[in-house]
C-alpha cells in the first residue's frame, strides 16, 4: 500500500479496517438480500425493477404465512421438529461418547488399542457409503419416517470419542489417584471431575453436533415420508415445491430460509471460539 | 495407589470400562459396523426394500460401468473437484491472511466470511437461487446489466457452463469459511519472531509466505485439500436445489446419480456398487486425512508422556 505511506500507522488500520468492512458487507449480500426480500409481498418483490433494497410496503405477511399449514407443509412445525432432533441428537450423542473416550483415554482392558484403532479406522470411510446400507437397516428396524431415523445412526459415530479421548489424555493421572484414595468410583469421577475439566471440548463437540443435525438435508430426504415429521430443510424444500415456480412462493420461502440460518447466526456469533478449535482441533497436531 | 483399594474394587474399576464403552459400542456395531458389511453384500446383490435379495456377483459393479450416465457423473464431478477444491484452498488461505491482519472491529468480517460454512445448505441456496433468478430485476441480472457485464437477463441454469460457473462459486462462497477458521488457527501459532528475525534480514512479504508461513501451516493445507476433495465428491445438495441435475444431466453428480438410482428407482444393490466407486475415487484422500490425524493422536499421547 503504497499510496499510504505517508500515513501514521493508526489511521492506516483505520483505512484497512473499513475497507475490509465493505468487503464483508457485499460478501454477506446474499443473507441481506434474503432478510430484504423476506418483509416483502411476493407479488412487489418478483415485479419490482430496480430490486429495491428497503421493503417497500414493507409487511410481516411471509412470517404469517409461515406459522400456517400450506399445502400441508407447516414450516413452524418443522422448525420444532429440527429443534427436538437437534437437542437430543446432541445430549445422546455426548452423553454416550463422553464415557467411551473416557475408557479409551485412561482405563486399561484387553483390546483397548484394538478397539481404539478400529473406531479411527473407520473414520476412513466416507459418509456416502453407509447412505444405502443404514438405509436398509433403518427399514429393517421399522425406524422409517421417525426421528429415531435421524437420531440413532449418528450416536454409533467415532469422530467425538476420538475428539474428547484427545482432551481427556490431557487430564493428570495423579487427580484420578487421589479421588480413588477417597473412594470415589470410575464413574463419579468421570462425571464430577473429568467433565466439568473437559468442557470446552464438550461445548465445542456440542454445537458441531447440533448444527450437523440442523443443517442435515440429504439423510432426512431419505428417510422422512410424511410432512409432520419434516425437518426445517425438508420442509421448506416441500414448502417451495409447493408453489409450482419457485418465484410464486418466493417471499414466504425466504422467510423460512431466514428463520433456518437465524439461529445459527446467534450460535456464531456467542461462541465461534468454540467452532474454531473444533475445526482446527480434528486437523492437527502440534 | 494405596493398599486400602482392594482386589474387589479393583477388579470392579476396570472392568468397569467395558461399560463405559457398551453404550456407543452398541449404536456403532449397528450403525457403522453392520452398514459396512451390508454396503458389500449388497453391492452383490439385487437388492430392494421388500422381497428375497438375488445373488448376482458383479453385475451391478458392470451394469454401473457400462452406464454412460455414470460416467458422465464421474466427468462432471472430477471437473468440479478440480477447480473447487484448488479455488476453495486459496481462497481460504487468502482470507485467513486478511483477517490476521490487525485492524478494528474483527467481529464482523469474521462473521460474514466465516458464518455462511454453518449455514444450512437449503437457506443460503434459496437466497442464491432468487439472486440468480432469471428476469431482468433478478439482483444478479440487474447489477450485472447495470455494471455493462452482461447485455441482457441471463438464465443463469440454462447453459451446463453457466450452471457449473455458478454451483462452483456458490459452493465457494458457502464453504470457504471452514477453511478461513482453519488457516486463522494456524497462522495465529506461527511465533511472531520468526518474521521479525527475517525481516531485519530483509526479507520482503512473498519470502516470509513462502519460507515462514508455508511451511507452518503446510499439515494444515494437506488436512484442508483432504476435506475438501472429500466434500467436492460428495456434492449434492447444490445441484438437488439449483439445477435438478439439468440441463440435459450436465450437473449431475456422482452422488445424485446414487439418490436417483437407489431412491427414485429403490435399486439398493446397483447403489450400494456406485457408493463403492465413489469410494474407490476418495479413499486416496480419506486415508490422507486418516495419516494425519494419526499423527496429531500420536503427538498428544507423546505429550501426555
Amino acid at each position: 500500500m503504497q499510496f499510504l505511506s505517508g500515513k501514521t500507522e493508526r489511521q492506516k488500520r483505520l483505512f484497512y479496517s473499513v475497507f475490509i468492512c465493505l468487503v464483508a458487507i457485499l460478501w454477506f449480500t446474499p443473507i441481506f438480500w434474503m432478510l430484504v426480500t423476506s418483509f416483502k409481498p411476493t407479488n412487489i418483490a418478483v415485479a419490482e425493477n430496480p430490486p429495491r433494497w428497503i421493503p417497500q410496503p414493507f409487511t410481516l405477511e411471509n412470517f404469517r404465512a409461515i406459522f400456517k399449514s400450506a399445502g400441508g407443509i407447516s414450516i413452524s412445525l418443522a422448525f420444532f421438529n429440527s429443534l427436538l432432533v437437534a437437542i437430543i441428537s446432541t445430549l445422546a450423542g455426548l452423553s454416550v461418547a463422553t464415557p467411551a473416550a473416557y475408557a479409551l483415554a485412561r482405563m486399561r482392558f484387553p483390546g483397548q488399542k484394538v478397539i481404539f484403532w478400529t473406531y479411527v479406522g473407520v473414520l476412513a470411510f466416507p459418509g456416502v457409503l453407509f447412505l444405502v446400507p443404514n438405509y436398509y437397516i433403518i427399514n429393517q428396524l421399522s425406524l422409517m419416517n421417525s426421528f429415531g431415523a435421524l437420531i440413532l445412526p449418528g450416536l454409533g459415530g467415532t469422530f467425538g470419542v476420538f475428539l474428547l479421548r484427545q482432551y481427556m489424555l490431557g487430564i493428570p493421572r495423579e487427580l484420578e489417584e487421589i479421588s480413588w484414595i477417597d473412594g470415589c468410583s470410575r464413574l463419579r469421577f468421570l462425571v464430577t471431575i473429568a467433565v466439568p475439566i473437559i468442557r470446552p471440548a464438550l461445548i465445542t463437540l456440542g454445537l458441531m453436533s447440533f448444527l450437523g443435525s440442523w443443517n442435515g438435508f440429504l439423510w432426512p430426504l431419505l428417510v422422512l415420508t410424511s410432512a409432520d415429521k419434516f425437518t426445517l430443510p425438508i420442509a421448506m424444500v416441500r414448502f417451495s415445491a409447493g408453489w409450482g415456480d419457485p418465484y410464486r412462493g418466493i417471499g414466504p420461502s425466504l422467510a423460512a430460509a431466514f428463520l433456518s440460518v437465524a439461529p445459527v447466526l446467534v450460535i456464531f456469533v456467542l461462541f465461534h471460539r468454540y467452532l474454531m478449535r473444533g475445526i482446527s482441533l480434528g486437523s492437527i497436531g502440534k | 495407589m494405596s493398599r486400602s483399594v482392594s482386589i474387589f474394587k479393583l477388579v470392579r474399576r476396570e472392568v468397569g470400562a467395558y461399560l463405559f464403552l457398551l453404550p456407543h459400542m452398541f449404536f456403532f456395531g449397528l450403525f457403522v459396523v453392520a452398514p459396512l458389511i451390508y454396503a458389500l453384500m449388497m453391492s452383490f446383490h439385487q437388492w430392494r426394500l421388500i422381497g428375497e435379495p438375488r445373488y448376482i456377483w458383479l453385475t451391478n459393479f458392470m451394469n454401473v460401468w457400462n452406464d454412460s450416465r455414470f460416467w458422465n457423473t464421474v466427468k462432471n464431478t472430477a471437473i468440479f473437484a478440480a477447480i473447487s477444491v484448488p479455488l476453495t484452498v486459496i481462497l481460504g488461505l487468502f482470507l485467513a491472511l486478511i483477517l490476521n491482519q490487525k485492524f478494528y472491529g474483527k467481529l464482523w468480517p469474521l462473521v460474514a466470511f466465516v458464518s455462511p460454512a454453518f449455514f444450512g445448505s437449503i437457506g443460503i441456496l434459496f437466497s442464491w437461487r432468487w439472486i440468480l433468478a432469471s428476469f431482468p430485476s433478478g439482483l444478479a441480472n440487474y447489477y450485472l446489466t447495470k455494471l455493462g457485464i452482461i447485455n441482457s437477463a441471463i438464465s443463469w441454469f440454462q447453459d451446463p457452463t453457466l450452471a457449473w460457473t455458478c454451483i462452483i462459486a456458490i459452493t465457494a462462497w458457502w464453504i470457504v469459511g471452514f477453511s478461513v477458521l482453519l488457516y486463522l488457527g494456524a497462522l495465529q501459532q506461527i511465533p511472531p519472531e520468526q518474521y521479525e528475525a527475517a525481516k531485519l534480514d530483509g526479507a520482503g512479504r512473498w519470502a516470509l509466505f513462502v519460507h515462514i508461513t508455508l511451511p507452518w501451516i503446510r499439515n494444515v493445507m494437506f488436512f484442508d485439500v483432504a476435506r475438501h476433495v472429500l466434500l467436492a465428491f460428495g456434492l449434492f445438495d447444490q445441484v438437488y436445489i439449483l439445477t435438478g441435475g439439468g440441463p440435459a444431466g450436465s450437473t449431475r453428480t456422482m452422488v445424485y446419480y446414487l439418490y436417483s438410482v437407489g431412491f427414485e428407482r429403490q435399486q439398493l444393490g446397483r447403489a450400494a456398487s456406485i457408493s463403492w466407486y465413489i469410494f474407490m475415487v476418495i479413499s486416496l484422500f480419506g486415508l490422507m486425512q486418516l495419516a494425519l490425524l494419526t499423527q496429531s493422536i500420536r503427538s498428544a499421547e507423546t505429550e501426555v508422556e
